[in-house]
């Protein structure tokens, strides 16, 4: 399942608020998406959870991240937007029985929904948009 | 008062914790203390190499040499036994935060060819003896442009541009400063005179302004 993503794109609309957004997140000790995990990921179901982690950004993440600002919120939702179309193309593939999932790709799922739930929800999303990188380094490698 | 504006500043995965003493503090007299985070565990580390140090700088490469993971630093002043707070570094990313420098490259030319052997930046590596990582190791699309420069085609482009656009809108110039010039001329500065073979027909009656009025036909002569 090989899908062409803008990850060029993304990541320099997220670089124009990482510092902002990151400066928003108090707590260092704690990750949601635990970049070495994920890097260490078992590459047989990256499909699977490449998909799944762009559905909770649509789903949990971006609706939680208003800010004061119009120009962060344009980023943040020009961000949304290329996960939509990227999240339909893994879809497709999900479609065509192409991106099935194992249990290590659930098992690490379910570890970022429980890392997410344990903090408060808008603290929670600010900090998995600030994650972002990390994200976008695993999928750059995807 | 703390350290001021800590910061990560990394070339080819070199990364150095740069940061500003302490304001309205005589800077001699300051020593640090520098401790980074791998972002997500709970524990900060102390660098050995960045203990009671007087610079405001120092070298955190081999703690932060794992680039998949993200940094926290942070920098204590103390000053005759008393210590500031800390102060934070925003989250240093090693991959993304990282300036490469340009790729070292050598050229070799044949009859009709030319070739370009490119060498990725080497990065920071645990110890000199050590092998070296290059760049395309840890960038799994590193890209290179490899672009010419024709200093020939580059004077003929010159000379088009000036043969074919600079003259010919001169001399479109020129022709219409001339022409106005020469327009000017006739209209206002040469003495109008009457033609010799005109005479003044006058039409009776006339009153005195009528007369001067009178047309200027061509004499029979």
């Amino acid at each position: 399942c090989s899908i062409s993503m803008n990850i060029h794109e993304i990541r320099d609309g997220f670089g124009t608020i990482k510092k902002v957004i990151q400066a928003r997140d108090p707590i260092r000790t704690a990750s949601i998406l635990h970049p070495h995990s994920l890097h260490n990921f078992q590459i047989l179901d990256s499909c699977c959870l490449a998909r799944s982690i762009l559905r909770f950004y649509l789903d949990k993440v971006f609706r939680h991240c208003e800010t004061g600002s119009l120009y962060i919120n344009r980023k943040i939702s020009g961000i949304a937007n290329s996960f939509l179309s990227i999240e339909k193309k893994f879809r497709v593939c999900q479609d065509e029985n192409m991106c099935n999932c194992g249990e290590e790709a659930i098992n690490k799922y379910h570890q970022i929904i429980r890392n997410y739930e344990q903090m408060d929800v808008t603290l929670a999303a600010m900090k998995a948009l600030g994650e972002l990188d990390i994200l976008l380094n695993w999928l750059e490698a995807y | 008062p703390s350290p001021r504006n800590v910061h990560f500043v990394s070339r080819n995965l070199k990364n150095v914790l740069h940061w500003l003493p302490p304001e309205g503090i005589p800077e001699d007299k300051l020593i640090y203390s520098v401790k980074y985070l791998v972002y997500g565990t709970t524990r900060w580390i102390q660098d050995a190499e960045c203990r009671n140090i007087s610079q405001t700088w120092c070298d955190l490469s081999r703690g932060t040499s794992d680039h998949k993971e993200l940094y926290h630093a942070r920098v204590k002043a103390f000053l005759n036994g008393s210590c500031s707070s800390w102060t934070e570094s925003p989250r240093f990313n090693p991959l993304t935060d990282t300036k490469i420098d340009p790729p070292a490259f050598a050229l070799s030319s044949a009859e009709k060819s030319i070739s370009v052997i490119v060498a990725a930046p080497k990065t920071w590596s645990r110890n000199s003896r050590n092998e070296p990582n290059y760049l395309h190791e840890i960038y799994p699309i590193l890209q290179y442009n490899v672009s010419v420069y024709n200093t020939k085609k580059k004077t003929q482009e010159a000379v088009t541009i000036l043969l074919g656009y600079i003259l010919p809108v001169l001399l479109t110039v020129l022709i219409i400063l001339v022409s106005c010039c020469c327009v000017y001329r006739y209209i206002h500065i040469t003495k109008q005179k009457y033609p010799t073979n005109l005479v003044r027909v006058l039409y009776y009656p006339c009153s005195i302004d009528k007369c001067e009025r009178g047309n200027l036909l061509p004499s029979e002569k």
